[in-house]
């Protein structure tokens, strides 16, 4: 019941455990238990999915109220309520809190979460390095906004265009703030995104070919590699600006001589990749959620898969059509005009395969498939605006205007934000056992689509009347009054909205209480993938017992079959197919402190490098016992914590050492144990 | 699951009735920097104009058809029901071949039709032509193939006019010859005539944007635009803004366009070759001062002088009053981007402060004294500057401190900047109005 393919079998604990009985130095090596020290240590994909998806939301709620600012600020003309220098502060830190805290940590919330379960893996490959890369991300997250505290947040704009972001025209630490922030959050996705691919790659059970995995699956795994390959280039980027706001390194400094074009020209290699890094993860999403509420299969499978495969490599032809005013040759102009209009067609795609899904099916508009649909109408407006842009001719009338400023916003606010609370009605019984209301919900989702439009859809008019971007003021007579109030109040819908959702996941659950927490069953909504295949909320261990796969939809293909005329008949119950869960004799990676303990050296580093050099040391300290603690942890005890309803000593040392000397650890060798001396 | 309540359907009909009603007062907006429909002038921009249209219009299109088939879908295809296990199951299509076929292949042909007519437009745009006019600066007569430098820095833009025939190739705008003329915030060109931009940077990347006139190009520190150019086929004032963010007050770096006809423009050059205009007295004291004496201001004028020569001079140029004060090696000591608006014929132009502020009032065509004053008493008030040092041992400034100039000298210089004329005429003054 291996869930794992041979190669990797190869070197379970067993010679680790029996050479370093007692590391220098190790820290107790923690047992699952179910207190919020567990939360810490953990190295559960599920558990950390949820932070990452917690983290997110607390940043969201910190980028919101950045955005609000900034709508009051520009709702009348000649706005008075921040000073230029704080307003140029909030929008920056806006854009990169929601862009990098926001998007992307929710993004890597949904995948951590539910890759291993689509695929039918017991965990990721490396559970370690997962909680690692959250608590890197984390620490990175606070880092940056604990900017704010420290003298005021980063104001080049996320994009922080060079020579604007040397200490001449920035002298305060934000940029600084950006630069080390981001490479540490970075850092974070890096491993992430080799986590997720080596577990997509190897994990996969018998018959899971690559070709039977879901949508979504599919989508973040070219997500994972669009981060593997941009992130490195945004991380040069940003070290070669933090080697020029502290030591003088002159990459960027145009007094000695530099090209300001490089930075453009890194920054936007990394910056196109991330804008599908943004939406694919929700086309995953809406790609699920779809099928599942119109009770037929994805239209054109293969088609839906490639076409995301071709965005994630076209996606690398096209970053300079961001610098079609810049200067370049009109050759290269011409060349990226023409790169970036075909990147359309495989986008174009989707769309169409979604309605074709939906055409003819018997749809049940849950908020999950409202918020679904609402991505399909809203990310085509984005998608038609973006092939306006790729004329490069109309681009120099339109870009840095609040034209784009529409633009981006239909595409991550109307594809990959409300692809995310689809995401969440969808799968939230899933993940916390208790459905989110219904009622609620849609009018989550109405405040949400109308708040949205009303801010978003005047921006178009507004940059072709030439509104530019950042700006923290305009003045009386350019046509731009009318439409810049009516944004402002529909920033407040959405807040609403926003604040609704919150309210529902309080209220839903105290319904649910008062109504005797019944459980929702492994499949609520009769869907199609692996995840609904075991009990709800999903159990520690995952699956009571590897699945064999045997197609695409593997789960709905065991709730269902076909009569002689070929009609849809109920073969079984979800109950009778999926697993209960009950299964206690498994054996999971036990958790770890030194994840936590690693990650909190890298913002010691960059407060060091910012504020004291002497700082540095102690950071560095740490990083390295992190380090070497990890080497010679103890490896796993298979008797120990296994499953999620032992009741074992979680605080007694000699239970480790013994366990870790037990011999039956041949036939419980499963993908966690493994791995784990290997991450 | 539940249907949309009759309440809910008659909001959103009330609703759209308001968004049209908003969308057809939006457009009644005189909206001075549009970048569609009537007021666009020169034929660039109603090229990029009238092309966009076209592709509004497939996108509408588009987006039609998307939103009609997802609403007949739902009125058609949707189950109200909150059993999940109620209704039938729709026959099981995983695809059709063909249809995907087909629909990959449309949207790539017609986006190759538009790419067709798109790689036509951008090879216009990037195309110029030899369009030499003569011209007579000073005592001669030049034959000058309309060209002028852009150089943005914070936050204003110089224009400079270099006549007759010189190679304006290079790269750093420190290298470039001296020019003939340079204005501040605003750019004065023939009207009817192509005028190349070699648009470049002092300090930050701007972006130089004329929306009536063509689209924007990027202001790069020691980079030239590939040719750029605009032209303005009526003769009046655009408005434009700086679109590349570039700090503290990239929202109040504004610039005007000044398009006249052939003999004004030929006025206009042969004006800013002269200094300041001064009568007899005090054009002997400017001398006295130059040569060194130390004669006493008799009148408001000459005390103005006076203020000037120790007060501005240190970073702006005034010919005839402080030239000889005045070294750009001295301003670079003091600026970051080494250069400060040319005052010499501050008051022929129609804006000032970074092209925020009007020099005279378009409703009266009065001297705009008031806005001049306040300006000088505090710049801070009217636009955000970086005054403090940038930082431990470097002194320079962003922008404009406040001189803590007196009452007296404020009115003084006042009434200096207003009499180094020629005013533009009153068809100019008005059309800088925006309300």
């Amino acid at each position: 019941m291996a869930i794992i393919e041979e190669p990797l079998a190869i070197g379970s604990g067993d010679a680790v455990s029996e050479t370093v009985d007692r590391p220098l130095g190790d820290l107790t090596r923690p047992q699952i238990s179910h207190t919020w020290r567990d939360w810490l240590s953990t190295v559960d994909h599920k558990k950390i999915g949820i932070m990452y998806g917690a983290a997110a939301l607390f940043f969201f709620v910190i980028g919101g109220a950045e955005a609000l600012l900034i709508r009051l600020q520009l709702a009348t003309p000649n706005g008075t309520l921040l000073s230029p220098d704080v307003y140029n502060q909030v929008f920056t830190m806006h854009g990169v809190t929601m862009i990098f805290l926001v998007a992307m940590p929710m993004a890597a919330a949904f995948a951590n979460y539910l890759l291993p379960l689509q695929i039918g893996a017991r965990d990721v490959a490396f559970p370690r390095l997962n909680a690692l890369s959250f608590w890197v991300f984390l620490f990175g997250g606070l880092f940056l906004n604990s900017a704010w505290l420290l003298g005021g947040g980063a104001d080049g704009g996320w994009f922080n265009y060079a020579p604007n972001s040397t200490v001449t025209f920035s002298p305060s630490h934000g940029i600084d703030f950006y630069a080390l922030g981001l490479q540490i959050t970075g850092i974070a996705s890096l491993m992430s995104a080799i986590n997720l691919i080596t577990t997509v790659l190897n994990m996969r059970p018998k018959g899971m070919t690559m070709f039977r995995m879901p949508v979504f699956t599919w989508m973040n795994l070219v997500v994972q590699f669009l981060l593997l390959f941009a992130v490195p280039v945004i991380s040069v980027a940003l070290f070669e600006l933090t080697f020029d706001r502290l030591f003088d390194a002159n990459f960027f400094n145009t007094e000695a001589g530099a090209d300001p074009l490089l930075w453009q020209h890194l920054f936007w290699i990394f910056g196109h990749p991330e804008v599908y890094i943004l939406i694919l993860p929700s086309f995953g999403i809406v790609s699920e959620v779809i099928p599942v509420f119109s009770r037929k299969p994805i239209f054109g499978y293969s088609f839906m898969v490639f076409s995301g495969i071709a965005i994630g490599f076209m996606g690398w032809g096209v970053w300079a059509h961001h610098m079609f005013v810049s200067g370049i040759g009109p050759i290269s102009v011409a060349a990226f005009s023409l790169s970036t209009m075909f990147i359309a067609v495989p986008t174009g795609v989707k769309i169409l395969n979604w309605l074709a899904t939906i055409w003819g099916g018997r749809l049940r508009f849950t908020t999950a498939m409202l918020f679904a649909v609402g991505v399909v109408s809203m990310f085509t407006i984005g998608g038609l605006s973006g092939v306006t842009h790729s004329i490069a001719p109309a681009d120099t009338q339109q870009t840095d205007t609040y034209y784009i400023v529409a633009h981006f916003y239909y595409v991550i606010f109307g594809g990959t934000l409300l692809g995310f609370f689809a995401g969440f009605y969808f799968w939230w019984p899933k993940m916390f056992g208790y459905m989110l209301n219904e009622r609620v919900g849609k009018w989550n989702f109405w405040l949400q689509i109308v708040g949205f439009n009303l801010t978003f859809g005047p921006m178009h008019i507004l940059g072709l009347q030439g509104m530019s971007r950042r700006i923290d003021s305009y003045d009386k007579g350019f046509g731009f009054e009318l439409w810049n109030l009516v944004a402002t109040v529909g920033a407040f819908i959405i807040a609403a909205s926003v604040a609704l959702f919150l309210v529902n996941i309080a209220i839903s659950r105290r319904q649910w209480k008062a109504a005797g927490s019944p459980n929702p069953g492994p499949d609520p909504w009769d869907s199609r993938s692996l995840e609904w295949m075991t009990a709800s909320p999903t159990p520690e261990h995952n699956f009571d017992e590897e699945i064999e796969v045997e197609g695409l939809d593997e789960f709905w293909h065991r709730k269902y079959g076909y009569d002689e005329n070929h009609h849809v008949v109920r073969i079984a119950t979800a109950e009778e197919v999926a697993q209960d869960g009950s299964n206690t004799n498994v054996h999971l990676p036990s958790p770890s402190y030194f994840p936590i303990l690693l990650a909190a050296g890298f913002p010691i580093i960059a407060y060091g490098l910012i504020f004291s050099l002497w700082l540095c040391i102690p950071g560095a300290a740490l990083l390295v016992y992190g380090m070497v603690g990890w080497i010679f942890e103890h490896p796993d005890d298979p008797n120990a914590a296994h499953g999620h309803d032992h009741d074992h000593d979680d605080d007694d040392p000699d239970a480790i050492e013994s366990g870790g000397e037990e011999e039956d650890q041949g036939e419980l060798v499963v993908a966690g144990a493994t791995t784990e001396t290997e991450a | 699951m539940t249907p949309i309540s009759p309440a809910i359907r008659k909001a959103l009909r009330l609703l759209a009735v308001v968004v049209v009603a908003f969308v057809l007062a939006s457009c009644a907006d005189d909206a001075e920097l549009d970048t569609l429909g009537e007021q666009l002038a020169g034929p660039e921009a109603r090229d990029i104009g009238s092309f966009m249209t076209w592709i509004l219009w497939i996108c509408y299109l588009v987006f039609a058809i998307v939103l009609g088939i997802t609403l007949y879908a739902w009125k058609n295809f949707r189950i109200k029901t909150d059993d999940y296990e109620e209704g039938d199951w729709p026959e099981q299509v995983h695809g059709n071949t063909t249809a995907e076929l087909a629909w990959t292949a449309a949207p790539a042909i017609l986006l190759a039709v538009v790419a067709v007519f798109t790689l036509g437009l951008h090879s216009s745009l990037n195309s110029t032509d030899d369009n030499a006019i003569s011209l007579v600066v000073g005592e001669e007569t030049v034959a000058w193939e309309p060209e002028v430098v852009v150089v943005g820095q914070q936050w204003w833009w110089e224009y400079q006019y270099h006549f007759g025939d010189v190679d304006l190739v290079a790269k750093r705008v420190e290298n470039l010859p001296a020019a003939d003329l340079t204005t501040a915030t605003q750019m004065v060109i023939p009207v009817g005539m192509e005028i190349e931009l070699e648009i470049t940077s002092r300090d930050v990347i701007h972006s130089h944007w004329i929306p009536s006139l063509n689209g924007k190009r990027d202001a790069v520190p020691g980079r030239q635009s590939a040719p750029w150019k605009i032209q303005a086929d009526e003769p009046g004032v655009y408005f434009g803004q700086c679109t590349e963010f570039c700090g503290l007050s990239h929202s109040r770096m504004r610039m005007q366009v000044i398009a006249l006809p052939m003999d004004q423009f030929q006025a206009w050059v042969t004006a800013q070759m002269e200094g300041v205009a001064l009568d007899a007295a005090d054009q002997a004291y400017v001398d006295a001062l130059v040569a060194g004496d130390t004669p006493t201001p008799e009148n408001s004028t000459q005390r103005a002088i006076a203020t000037f020569r120790g007060k501005c001079a240190s970073c702006h140029l005034m010919e005839n009053v402080a030239d000889d004060l005045w070294s750009s090696e001295r301003v670079a000591e003091q600026l970051v981007s080494g250069v400060a608006p040319n005052l010499t014929h501050f008051s022929s132009r129609t804006t000032f402060a970074g092209g925020i502020r009007n020099v005279w009032d378009p409703d009266t065509g009065l001297f705009n004294a008031n806005d001049v004053r306040s300006w000088l008493q505090n710049p801070e008030s009217i636009k955000a500057n970086y005054t403090e040092p940038v930082s431990e041992g470097d002194s320079r400034m962003r922008g404009m401190p406040n001189l803590g100039l007196s009452t007296q000298e404020i009115d003084d210089l006042v009434a200096l900047l207003e009499s180094t004329g020629p005013k533009p005429s009153p068809e100019i003054i008005t059309e800088t109005g925006v309300e």
